[in-house]
Formats: C-alpha cells, sequence, structure tokens
C-alpha cells in the first residue's frame, strides 16, 4: 500500500550500489507518472470553492440526494437556470436559482416544498454557485 | 508599449479576519455580534463590527464580560486556527494573482507591488480586487497604497477611518497629503515603538507629517540610520524593499499555555511529549528535520515566581522521527523540571531546520540507511491515517493519560473547510 500523496514529498535515497542496467527498458515506464486527480478536473478555483453537505430531499429532482457532498464555487455569479447555495434566515439553503415574470426566485426541486421569494425575507445572500455534487451509493 | 511605469506599493488586510471567517462559512453568525478568544479562552482577541458597534473591547479577559456578552447575545468562539490558516492561504493566493510581487507579512496582511496606470489611477483596480476578494471568500479587504511600504501602511489606517474612502486610499495620488499625514500619530507609524514614540512626543513631534519634516541630523542622532530611512519613506523614497521569497522558517514552535499549573514532571513531560509529537508532524508536513531539539518551561508572568528554564541537545544527524524526538523530549524535560515551582506554560522548538532533500547522505551507514527507511514509512503511514481518519487515531501512549492542563477550548468552531466530516450542512 502506498500512503504518499501530493503534499509529502518522496524520501529520495541515492543509489550507493553500482547500477545494474540489464534487459530493456519498459514500454510503459514514460506513462507512469501520471493518474487522475479528480480535484484538478472537478475544481478549476481552487481558492473559492468549498465543500457542503446535503440534508434532506428538497433537490431530488435535480438529482441531488440526502448525504450528498456538494462542490461550491463561491467565485461564480448565480444565473438563472444554477443550482446555488444561499444564506437566508441564518441557515444555509441550496435551492435553483429562477426566473418568472421577471421576477427571480428559488426554486426546491420537490413538489413539497414551496419555492422561495425574495421579498419576504430580511437576510438573504447568495453565497455561492453549486458546481457538482457527489453521491455515493455505499 | 509603456516605457517605464512606475511601481506602487499597496498594503492589503482583511477586515477582522477571524471573526470575517467564521461569518463567511457560518449562516447563524451573518449580522450577529462575534467575538473571538485567546488560545485557552482567556481574551478577546476578535471582534465582528456588530461586536465593536457594542462597544466590546479587544484583549478583555472573557471571565470579567462574560455574562454582559451573554446578555446581548453575542456569538462567543476559540480561535479556530485550521479555519483562519486555510482562509488566509486563499485570501493570499487570490491577491497574488492580481498583483506583480507579493510579501506576505501576516495572517491577514500582504504587502504588495503593482505599477500603476498611465492615467495614474489605482482606484478602479483597488476596488475590482477588493469585489473579487468579496465575491470569491465572503471577506472584506482594507487597501492602502502608496510610493512605499510605510506609506502603504499610513494610507491603510486612512482607509480604515475615513468613511468616504470605501475601504481604498492612495496616498500617492491625494492632493491634501499635508492634512491626511496629520490624521496619523507618530507611535502609529509603521516603524515607531514604544521608546521613540516617547522620545518623538518629548521633542513636541506629534504626527506623521512632523516626522516628515523633522531636521534630519536630529534624526540620525538619535535613531540612526533606521530613522533616516524611516524619515525618507514618509518624504516618498523607497528604502524597504518587498520580499518576496522569505526566508524559510528557522525553526518551528509548538508551545501553549495550561489551563491550570503544572506541579509534576509526570505531567510536564506528558505536556511536552504532546507538543513534540505536534512539532514533528509539522517538519513532515514541510520536508523540514530539526538537528537542535529544544524545550522550556516558564511561570506564570503574572506570579511572584519568577521561573523559567530550557534546555537542548544538538544531534549529529537531523531528524524527524517523532520516536526519535520523543526519547530526546522526555530526557530534557527532566532537566527543566524543578518541583518548587508552578509552570503556566511550556514549548518545544525544533531549531536548525534542513530539507530532507538535502540530508546529508555520506554519514549514514547501511544499517542506519535501513532503519531510516523503516522510519519514514512508519512516519509517513501514522501521518496518513492521522489525515484520514482522525487527528489523534494514532498517537503514542504518553499522550493518551488524562490531560488536566490542556488549553480549554469550549466554544471552537468546526473545520468546515479544511476536514471533510465538519463541513457545513444544508438543511433543506
Amino acid at each position: 500500500m502506498d500512503f504518499s500523496d501530493s503534499t509529502t514529498k518522496k524520501f529520495k535515497v541515492p543509489l550507493l550500489t553500482d547500477s545494474v542496467s540489464a534487459g530493456f527498458p519498459s514500454p510503459a515506464d514514460d506513462y507512469t507518472e501520471e493518474s487522475i486527480d479528480l480535484n484538478e478536473h472537478l475544481i478549476s478555483n481552487p481558492f473559492s470553492t468549498f465543500f457542503l453537505r446535503v440534508k434532506g430531499d428538497s433537490m431530488i429532482n435535480a438529482g441531488i440526494k440526502d448525504k450528498d457532498l456538494i462542490i461550491v464555487d463561491k467565485s461564480l455569479t448565480a444565473r438563472p437556470g444554477n443550482i446555488i447555495i444561499a444564506m437566508i434566515d441564518g441557515e444555509f439553503t441550496i435551492k435553483r436559482l429562477s426566473i418568472k415574470n421577471n421576477e427571480l426566485y428559488l426554486k426546491a426541486e420537490n413538489h413539497n416544498y414551496p419555492d422561495f421569494r425574495f421579498k419576504n425575507h430580511i437576510d438573504v445572500q447568495i453565497w455561492g454557485v453549486v458546481i457538482y455534487s457527489i453521491h455515493s451509493y455505499l | 508599449m509603456r516605457i517605464s511605469s512606475i511601481e506602487a506599493i499597496a498594503l492589503i488586510d482583511a477586515n477582522n479576519f477571524y471573526a470575517s471567517c467564521e461569518q463567511t462559512i457560518n449562516p447563524h453568525l451573518r449580522n450577529k455580534p462575534v467575538v473571538i478568544l485567546s488560545n485557552n479562552d482567556g481574551c478577546i482577541i476578535a471582534r465582528s463590527p456588530e461586536a465593536r458597534a457594542l462597544k466590546i473591547k479587544m484583549g478583555t479577559p472573557y471571565f470579567k464580560v462574560k455574562e454582559r456578552l451573554n446578555k446581548l447575545d453575542v456569538a462567543v468562539l476559540s480561535s479556530n486556527y485550521s479555519l483562519y490558516g486555510d482562509m488566509s492561504r486563499r485570501l493570499m493566493n487570490l491577491i497574488k494573482n492580481q498583483c506583480e510581487q507579493i510579501e506576505i507579512y501576516s495572517i491577514d496582511e500582504a504587502f504588495i507591488s503593482i505599477s500603476r496606470p498611465n492615467d495614474k489611477n489605482l482606484y478602479p483596480w483597488a476596488r475590482s480586487v477588493r469585489s473579487l476578494i468579496y465575491q470569491n471568500l465572503g471577506i472584506t479587504i482594507t487597501i492602502g497604497i502608496g510610493e512605499n511600504k510605510v506609506r502603504a501602511k499610513i494610507a491603510n489606517k486612512l482607509a480604515k477611518n475615513i468613511d468616504s474612502s470605501a475601504g481604498i486610499f492612495d496616498l500617492a495620488e491625494t492632493k491634501n497629503e499635508n492634512n491626511y499625514l496629520k490624521k496619523i500619530a507618530v507611535d502609529k507609524i509603521w516603524g515607531v515603538g514604544k521608546q521613540t514614540s516617547s522620545w518623538l512626543q518629548s521633542k513636541g513631534i506629534k504626527n506623521a507629517r512632523e516626522l516628515r519634516d523633522i531636521e534630519e541630523n536630529e534624526i540620525i542622532k538619535k535613531l540612526g540610520i533606521v530613522g533616516k530611512r524611516l524619515q525618507l519613506e514618509l518624504k516618498g523614497h523607497k528604502c524597504l524593499p518587498i520580499e518576496k521569497n522569505k526566508k524559510s522558517k528557522k525553526e518551528i514552535q509548538v508551545s501553549r499555555s495550561f489551563s491550570t499549573p503544572i506541579t509534576k514532571l509526570e505531567d510536564l513531560t506528558q505536556a511536552l511529549a504532546t507538543y513534540a509529537i505536534k512539532a514533528s508532524e509539522k517538519m513532515r508536513s514541510q520536508n523540514l528535520q530539526s538537528s537542535n531539539i529544544r524545550v522550556f518551561a516558564r511561570t506564570s508572568k503574572y506570579s511572584s515566581q519568577n521561573y523559567q528554564r530550557s534546555a537542548h541537545r544538538q544531534l549529529i544527524n537531523a531528524t524527524d522521527d517523532t520516536n526519535n524526538i520523543l526519547k530526546i523530549v522526555v530526557e530534557l524535560s527532566k532537566e527543566i523540571y524543578n518541583p518548587e515551582y508552578k509552570f503556566s506554560k511550556a514549548g518545544v522548538l525544533m531549531q536548525d531546520l534542513t530539507n530532507s532533500e538535502y540530508l546529508q547522505q555520506s554519514v549514514i551507514n547501511y544499517k542506519s540507511q535501513k532503519d531510516l527507511k523503516k522510519s519514514t514509512s512508519l512516519m509517513k503511514t501514522i501521518d496518513f491515517l492521522n489525515k484520514r481518519f482522525n487527528k489523534n487515531a494514532i498517537t503514542w501512549a504518553i499522550t493518551k493519560k488524562q490531560q488536566s492542563w490542556s488549553m480549554n477550548k469550549n466554544f471552537l468552531s468546526r473545520s468546515s473547510t479544511t476536514d471533510i466530516r465538519q463541513i457545513p450542512t444544508i438543511l433543506k
């Protein structure tokens, strides 16, 4: 098992014995360095990206389920259609930013939950835009 | 093409940094008065603007204002350095992308250099950086701009004190420089210490403008080259460069005050061992090894006893192995212990640090080479498990006993940005 990760550099041990060259080098040698790093693929703005955990089923129709891990980019400007995280009256909320009759509102992706109108609340802040959700099947 | 560009220096700092970090990640704290307590929950070390508005003072011991804070419904939090450190790393990296050079000055402060545009107006740039940081982190920054570090610091103060400045002030481009410099008291100038300021005040020099205009010989006579440099910077000359590659840390220190004083050797050893484990971990995470290990302990500054002792061990080979370090620290704790005193603080220092990559291999023979490999992979495994599961999933038995002396952290917020088990939850 290899416990090394990107933050701990490998300890360098110099070759003290004579080096032995025998046979052909493996043709795969040049290709063994790379591995898929999810950070690299899922996160383009690492300094403004935060993780949150979903509780509840209000976004079930958008494929976001209870206990899912959410990746949020705070640097993005929310546009209608985006799924966003808002701070509303002292709580984090996840909703879809939507537009109807020229009015922005927040839509739950579950018919059991009401839409959210901005004007009924004093303290609302769109906190970030959801870029991925990660669901475990185990 | 620009033929030459004039360089400007800015000092950027985050407003109410610790409280802002907590507020940005916890919706309950938004727009509420928040105070942060020092290590061991002793004093108030940071306040949100809402807490400032309630006239809660910095440095106040918590026990003295506990009831009042309760009544005012102020949120009280222990300092959470894993959160502040992570937010600082984000902040500095975002700033780095907006300037030419950066010198990180403290956890929430950085000097940067930028070139002045042809129209000399840096306000649009500053406004964009300010809104970028707010959008990315939810943290408000103040930007002071000048020709050099001393004047950038002054500009930053002015930006904070002038309501209409909206957090940005450029001292190099203002028309009323004299008026503004008059507002800065000498003891508030960067680089002016207590002694200097009382000497200046005895001379009738009360503010930055008067210090700038004082007879040069007089300042050199009293303060030497340092004073001359300070005056030159006040006048707009650049003497202090941006230090973009600050020298790597020369030592790693882990020290704490105890919640209750320690009198037994057993407790002192346990405390020092706990700090040594932490310091070794820190070294390994930065690929550093120490060849000089020091421990110290002291009595309270406020008690009638005044005792402090330190002891150190010089090693032939630098090490980052917790086992080796613990053996040494346990021995050293016996050397500094004295049963007659009540210790209130102790710590370990890892000195003479070297980078593992430059470790001298020549002195290592075959057997120790094997041991070294074993120790390296053992430490790697322990660090991995602790990172993966829990900070103290694996530790040394010496730390497991009841720790009556350990720090109070009764109001610690979660490590919302650095620990997957502690990330915030969205309710519905």
